[in-house]
């Protein structure tokens, strides 16, 4: 009898460590496409970092990049020309060896496609050349420190000859060079993936992870509570978030989040040509009522457009004073007899359900100086992008989500001249655009960084942007599914979550 | 005129209707502002690359010179493509449209069998209690929101007693090999009977939704319809001739008052295919309903009157169907 007792203490302690082989993850966001030729979306491309590998990735839980299907690499004296040695036991799930010729036909077929993210590798690369079957080079137009960056994104990924056409996009399922390959996809009900047999590295801790689909933040809320799925990412709202950190069974994870939001402010236009109004309203938006009571604390306050939590990051705009934006608006002729009357716009459905709510909070901040008289006024996304780019905006929400992690990202797209004019701020200055040019050829980052504080603060000085918060990424899931990793690089890996009673 | 020269009739005619159809539809996207590549790419791409995937989508030629592109592709059956996914809309149409018809056509059903009975016993215990909870039940049911409606169901079966799923068609677990779309029928072909349940139990709360919001107008207008037919001579003549209660309300009363209540059925269930939109996002039901919505937000131009001129198509063949079954039923229905 004894001896029964223990076999069934054994087993029952076996049973409740044993991982389960499924679990179900829920979300909002929608797949486009799985060509890394045009893939430009979150979600998209979160699902090829699970199905496929790059040259390089992050370090999990960093922002560290390490080689992955090069071995390693090196960079000429210029910086121009960059030699990839690849590894030699990498192969899609149908047995092709994942060479040099697979990465030459994979960067040309990119730049040739010209698809969404293709300028990314088009901007920089002069030519891609076999140099023998494992040993891969590229050659720059010029010196671009961030290049081996820009790889860690999935338009760099190399894809299966045998299965992606030279000459168009590819829609099916993609040959898998990563943990997982894709078992079925049936487009926006679900996608399952499934441990690829053929994968070089470590296997991934759950068999199966299915992918569910939901139209809304509310249903995936219920399906998460109902038991339908273990985890819910993306987009829970923030009071649903709050709601779920109250209940036992479920545990809500907070990470960094490299986006940002803020104000644009087209200089072209008047009254926002004046670089006193610009820095008035620098003053006296309130960004402490918008992370509380709009984003319920899920979000932090932003003092310049690099997030902090990256290298060359320096907190430059003011804290409120709304003396301040008071007496600025004097020097230019603006008081309470003579307010300054603008349009505030924002967009009401991209960026979630939250968007109104923070026009509202910040025409109550600017109103509250009592010089300053705010209209607001909103656009859905595709009339939102055609406003901007016209510039028929004045002051504007937007947000941004870099592409690739480096400071360059959250500077260049936004100063330089042509950045600026396609984000509808219009900003020009020849010190900013010689400053980021300099960064951009520099290696040592220690110099970079400095660089990068004088940019921010020129950016302070002449408000063409004001920073107002950065994301916090969220994801709850029921206590037992262990593994969630909320990185900064907003890689989601599904290949190291596993269950645990 | 022949009910064969009537159909002719009646098709030749759609096609003009459908034509100028797609040419407001046509006009109307491209005079409200929203551009479709703007929209895909916001504004990281450099200009050039948002030039390029404009001529690409042949966006930059006059709207002239896109009409009539547009229609040359539709004489030869080609929907176009997809400004958001790059995909054929006809494919994309094909795989969402199986889940709208399933969930309209289980609504329907509801929404009929609700209406039929309660409709007519309504009108037989007039003034009752069951007379008075009909007339209720239309006037609330027929101003509810059906987005309301749907998340109390949702929050009562799903939340509160835990007995049904709150979105989408099948659990992320159950495997099922769709064959047509439809998986009601997938699972009947193959024989999968835990799909089949899974499939049933998720269709029951949005169907429901659906079905009961719709059934409002069938409950108002069987009880009226019978309640005049129960007035006149013939029923009274049934009676007087002994017959039962029963066989005189069934047999003779609700079938004359179905012939009017046909009709509406008709043009109910075409615009239940459009009316599932808001049901689809509550439920997080992909159908075309849905679909719809998303490509509209993207001003995906193709996608949005792909899915317009199917629509309509529907419409017309519906339409044509009740008449015709309208003149075979009632014999007195001349064109």
């Amino acid at each position: 009898m004894k001896r029964f007792v223990w076999l069934f203490l054994i087993l029952a302690v076996t049973l409740s460590f044993a991982a389960r082989d499924v679990i179900v993850v829920g979300t909002t966001d929608k797949i486009r496409t799985l060509d890394p030729a045009n893939c430009y979306d979150y979600f998209s491309s979160n699902i090829l970092q699970n199905v496929m590998v790059g040259l390089v990735d992050y370090e999990i839980g960093t922002s560290n990049l390490k080689p992955v299907l090069a071995k390693r690499w090196e960079v000429n004296e210029t910086g121009t020309v960059y030699t990839f040695y690849l590894r030699k036991d990498a192969k899609f799930e149908d047995g092709t060896p994942i060479d040099a010729h697979v990465f030459k036909y994979s960067f040309d077929r990119v730049i040739r496609l010209n698809g969404d993210p293709a300028f990314l590798l088009s901007d920089i690369i002069e030519k891609t050349e076999v140099v023998d079957d494992y040993t891969f080079r590229v050659t720059l137009k010029y010196p671009f420190s961030a290049f081996v960056s820009v790889l860690g994104y999935t338009v760099a990924y190399p894809v299966n000859p045998k299965v992606y056409p030279v000459d168009s996009f590819y829609e099916g399922i993609p040959s898998a060079s990563g943990p997982y390959r894709i078992k079925e996809w049936i487009r926006d009900v679900r996608i399952v993936l499934e441990e690829n047999p053929n994968y070089f590295g470590e296997k991934p801790k759950t068999k199966r992870i299915v992918i569910n689909f939901y139209e809304s933040a509310s249903t995936l809320r219920l399906a998460l509570e109902t038991g339908e799925v273990d985890v819910a990412y993306r987009h829970l709202d923030p009071r649903d978030i709050i709601d779920l950190e109250g209940r036992e069974d479920i545990v809500v994870y907070k990470g960094n989040s490299p986006q940002i939001r803020y104000l644009v402010i087209n200089v072209t236009q008047p009254p926002f040509d004046n670089a006193n109004v610009r820095q008035a309203l620098a003053y006296a938006v309130n960004r402490s009522v918008i992370v509380e009571d709009v984003f319920a604390g899920l979000a932090k306050p932003l003092y310049s457009m690099i997030p902090e939590g990256m290298w060359g990051h320096k907190s430059v705009f003011p804290e409120r004073d709304l003396q301040k934006a008071k007496s600025l608006l004097k020097e230019v002729g603006y008081d309470e007899n003579n307010p300054l009357v603008i349009d505030l716009w924002y967009t009401p459905t991209h960026y979630g359900t939250t968007e109104a709510d923070v026009a509202q909070v910040l025409k109550e901040a600017f109103e509250e100086t009592g010089v300053i008289k705010v209209n607001l006024k909103y656009a859905e996304w595709s009339t939102y992008v055609e406003y901007f780019l016209n510039g028929t905006m004045g002051l504007f929400l937007l947000g941004w989500y870099p592409d690739y992690l480096d400071p360059d990202d959250y500077v260049w797209p936004f100063l330089s001249e042509s950045g600026a004019k396609s984000l509808g701020s219009f900003y020009a200055n020849p010190e900013v655009e010689k400053l980021m040019i300099e960064a951009r050829k520099l290696t040592d980052q220690e110099k970079r960084a400095e660089i990068y504080y004088k940019v921010q603060e020129i950016l302070a000085q002449d408000v063409p942007y004001i920073p107002l918060w950065q994301g916090v990424a969220t994801c709850a899931a029921k206590k037992q599914v262990k593994g969630i990793l909320l990185e900064p690089t907003q890689i989601f890996r599904y290949y190291i979550l596993y269950w645990e009673e | 005129m022949s009910l064969k020269n009537y159909v002719i009739t009646r098709i030749v005619l759609a096609i003009p209707m459908i034509f100028i159809l797609l040419a407001l539809i046509f006009l109307v996207l491209r005079i409200i502002p929203g551009d479709p590549v703007l929209a895909i790419l916001g504004g990281k791409a450099p200009k050039e690359v948002i030039e390029q995937k404009r001529h690409e989508l042949g966006l930059d030629k006059p709207i002239i010179v896109q009409f009539f592109d547009y229609i040359g592709d539709l004489l030869k059956g080609d929907l176009g493509k997809s400004t958001l996914t790059g995909r054929p809309v006809w494919d994309e149409i094909k795989e969402r449209f199986p889940a709208t018809l399933e969930l309209t056509l289980f609504s329907f059903v509801i929404a009929v069998l609700v209406g039929i009975f309660w409709g007519s016993f309504a009108a037989y215990k007039r003034d009752s209690g069951i007379d008075i909870g009909a007339r209720m039940f239309s006037m609330v049911m027929y101003a509810v929101p059906v987005f309301w409606f749907g998340l109390m169901m949702q929050y009562i079966f799903g939340i509160v007693l835990r007995w049904l799923p709150v979105g989408g068609r099948i659990s992320p677990t159950v495997n099922l090999k769709v064959i047509t779309g439809v998986f009601l029928i997938d699972s009947l072909f193959t024989g999968n009977w835990k799909a089949l349940k899974d499939i049933l139990e998720h269709l029951i709360l949005p169907g429901l939704t659906l079905g009961l919001v719709i059934s409002s107008v069938f409950v108002r207008m069987v009880r009226n319809n019978t309640v005049l037919t129960l007035g006149q001579d013939f029923v009274k003549a049934a009676r007087a001739r002994g017959l039962k209660e029963r066989v005189v309300l069934f047999r003779y009363a609700l079938k004359n008052a179905l012939v009017p209540i046909f009709t509406m059925m008709g043009l109910q269930f075409a615009l239940l295919l459009g009316g599932a939109v808001l049901t689809e996002t509550t439920f997080s039901w992909p159908g075309l309903g849905s679909y719809l919505v998303m490509k509209i937000r993207y001003r995906d131009f193709p996608a949005i009157q792909g899915t317009v001129v199917f629509f309509a198509l529907i419409v017309v063949v519906i339409s044509i169907l009740v008449d015709v079954i309208n003149a075979l039923i009632d014999p007195r229905v001349r064109y």
